[in-house]
């Protein structure tokens, strides 16, 4: 094995925070940052030179475009040709050429138009998008003029680990079967990365601020388990996944599955889950440039339920904000989407949208004969929930419930007794308000390690307070997908969890091998600790023990 | 050539979005017609642009004036009635 040229001494360990359960050897793939553009210049060529130039790097664009779109297919293919028409588009060209004849540069030149184009599209919401798109084209047409590199470029062949700062959705879409490990220096658990590395099985660590001094040709250990990477590793020091005899008991709660769509429910169904514990609806919304009848709706819920595993289906109705814009709602810009309308809140505006979904779904539901539950994201208040309780009833035979993401509903679900039938636990937006941290800043990773005290001491009081008012509780974030911490929720007195489909079997496992009492102790261990990392330690250690 | 005047409703629920200024843009160049886009007594628009005629801020519900510099009524005509096909979304 090759070793390491790089500043980092053979065994040093970088500490991070682990994404799955599955360690990797393999050489470091560093991907740069991109390099920045240079500042907007006068030419010392001439008019016709840069001309040239800017034809032929919008020619290199368009081309790149052509590729991509023949690489995703027809679906997809669409959104590059709307691209490249704006990437050609005649006035846009012109206005350029206008600054070429002030003596700037092809880049420069190109650059000032799209910004006068950006502006005169800004400000209204339904062009946001196509901003950005602009602006994105206007970064590769000058990244090709200056020959900076804009795509990640990986390797196709061969075992990388790549490690960059975080990955955005456009360059994880790019991940080749060569990357078998990730690492970033930056970005948390919820983090994209993060998402896509779990629900491919990808080994990784996030948020580990050391890898910054990786370079390219060393070969490290990737530990997840472990939250760390070790230089020079070998596969056999990797930290085990607490293995967990299979006793073909049945778990000690119920494990559902996250779904999303068509194709989530029948992996749920394949991983044996037991029913849905978060139905997240906004996929059907999202891309529809008109709001679908109810007909349209309860077809596509139909086909879904029909595919759900076995077990009650818990359906969550539309979770969209300013940052997960429905196009036909036509949401105005926020400075703050995550503190902003979503979720429930958009019944203000929207009621006939949510009572139409909830239509649609009752009828999916008698369609069908499935047991069928409601529950309501983004709520804020005791008065709220019952709104949207006595909304949902009025409309269909549903248990009813609502999403715990907010510190202040946790204060009043005392108060919530007789009116619901159930909560559930959203862990990643919960850390998010609880913590007053970013979901999408990726340097406050570190504060929604769902391990942090002040989360479990959150979700103690939620599972207890709950208990007392008759209500069932279950948590359907990330967290449950961790198995250590499935064992721990259970522990803490919660009904349910819901994990990826991916992780259904692993969840299933811990929480099969794991007898009541036991959850409950580790629960009770966990809750005093002060530090994330000393009740993450104390709970592998104690599951470890039990086998 | 002579100059025809014809008028267009925008059903789109988005307005005069990126898709419909597309296609009337393909359209337009595609006939080789010098064709323009705009409210009634504003500033009009050449739809040789996407851009240009997305910078309109058209919304649902508005009713637009279409030039087109055309040799015969019948061909303006036909123009402007795939334009308002374009425009229903």
């Amino acid at each position: 094995m090759a070793s390491s040229n790089g500043t980092l001494a053979q065994g040093s360990v970088l500490k991070g925070l682990g994404v799955g359960l599955n360690a990797v050897v393999a050489e470091v793939f560093r991907v740069a940052p991109m390099q920045a553009l240079p500042a907007r210049a006068k030419s010392t060529k001439s008019v016709d030179e840069e001309r040239e130039s800017l034809r032929s790097a919008i020619g290199a664009v368009g081309a790149h475009l052509d590729a991509l779109g023949a690489k995703v297919g027809s679906t997809s293919a669409e959104i590059f040709d709307a691209l490249k028409f704006l990437l050609e588009d005649d006035e846009l060209f012109e206005v350029a050429e206008g600054h070429l004849a002030e003596g700037w540069t092809a880049a420069a030149a190109y650059g000032m138009a799209v910004d006068e184009f950006a502006e005169l599209l800004g400000g209204d919401p339904d062009f946001d998008e196509r901003v950005k798109d602009l602006q994105d084209l206007s970064k590769r047409v000058q990244a090709e003029i200056a020959g900076i590199k804009v795509n990640l470029e990986l390797p196709i062949e061969g075992s990388y680990v790549i490690v960059g700062e975080d990955f955005s959705p456009a360059d994880t879409a790019q991940f080749t079967p060569a990357v078998v490990g990730v690492i970033t220096i930056s970005g948390g658990p919820t983090s994209h990365t993060a998402i896509i590395c779990r629900s491919r099985s990808i080994a990784a660590v996030v948020s580990c601020a050391d890898a910054v001094d990786l370079v390219d040709g060393d070969v490290v250990l990737v530990d997840p388990v472990g939250d760390r990477v070790v230089v020079g590793g070998e596969i056999s020091s990797a930290t085990q996944a607490i293995t967990f005899i299979e006793t073909g008991r049945e778990p000690i709660i119920p494990v559902r599955s996250n779904i999303g769509s068509l194709e989530d429910a029948n992996k749920a169904s394949a991983a044996n889950a037991n029913g849905v514990g978060l139905f997240r609806t906004e996929l059907l919304y999202l891309s529809a440039t008109s709001q679908p009848d109810v007909a349209s709706q309860s077809a596509s819920y139909a086909e879904i339920l029909t595919a759900a595993p076995e077990g009650p289906i818990v359906v969550r109705t539309i979770d969209a904000g300013s940052d997960k814009p429905v196009p036909f709602l036509h949401m105005p810009h926020e400075e703050n989407p995550s503190l902003g309308v979503r979720g429930f809140r958009l019944i203000r505006e929207h009621r006939s949208f949510i009572e139409d979904q909830l239509h649609s779904i009752e009828i999916a539901r008698a369609h069908t004969n499935r047991e069928v539950w409601v529950m309501a994201p983004m709520i804020a208040t005791a008065g709220e929930a019952r709104e949207f309780a006595d909304l949902a009833r009025s409309i269909g035979k549903f248990k009813v419930g609502i999403m715990v993401e907010t510190p202040s509903i946790v204060t009043q679900i005392a108060d919530l007794k007789g009116q619901i039938d159930f909560l559930s636990v959203g862990t990643n937006d919960l850390s998010q308000y609880l913590f007053a941290a970013d979901r999408m800043n990726p340097a406050l990773g570190l504060l929604l390690n769902p391990w942090q005290p002040a989360l479990i001491r959150t979700l103690a009081r939620i599972a207890s307070e709950a208990e007392a008012a008759g209500i069932s509780s279950g948590v359907c974030g990330e967290s449950a997908s961790d198995p250590a911490f499935a064992v721990v929720l259970a522990g803490l007195g919660f009904k349910s969890v819901s994990a990826s489909a991916s992780q259904v079997g692993a969840v299933r496992s811990a929480l099969s091998a794991t007898s009541v009492n036991d959850a409950k102790r580790i629960a009770a261990g966990a809750l005093e600790f002060s530090t994330a990392e000393e009740a993450k330690a104390f709970v592998t250690a104690e599951l470890s023990n039990l086998n | 050539m002579a100059l025809f005047t014809h008028e267009v409703t925008v059903l789109d629920p988005i307005g005069l979005h990126a898709r419909p200024a597309g296609q009337i843009v393909k359209l337009v160049k595609e006939s080789e017609l010098d064709v323009q886009i705009g409210r009634p007594g504003e500033e009009f628009a050449k739809a040789n642009s996407a851009l240009r005629l997305m910078a309109l801020k058209i919304k649902t519900g508005e009713t637009l004036t279409l030039t087109v510099e055309a040799d015969s009524e019948a061909t303006a005509g036909e123009i402007a009635a795939q334009i308002q096909e374009f425009l229903k979304g």
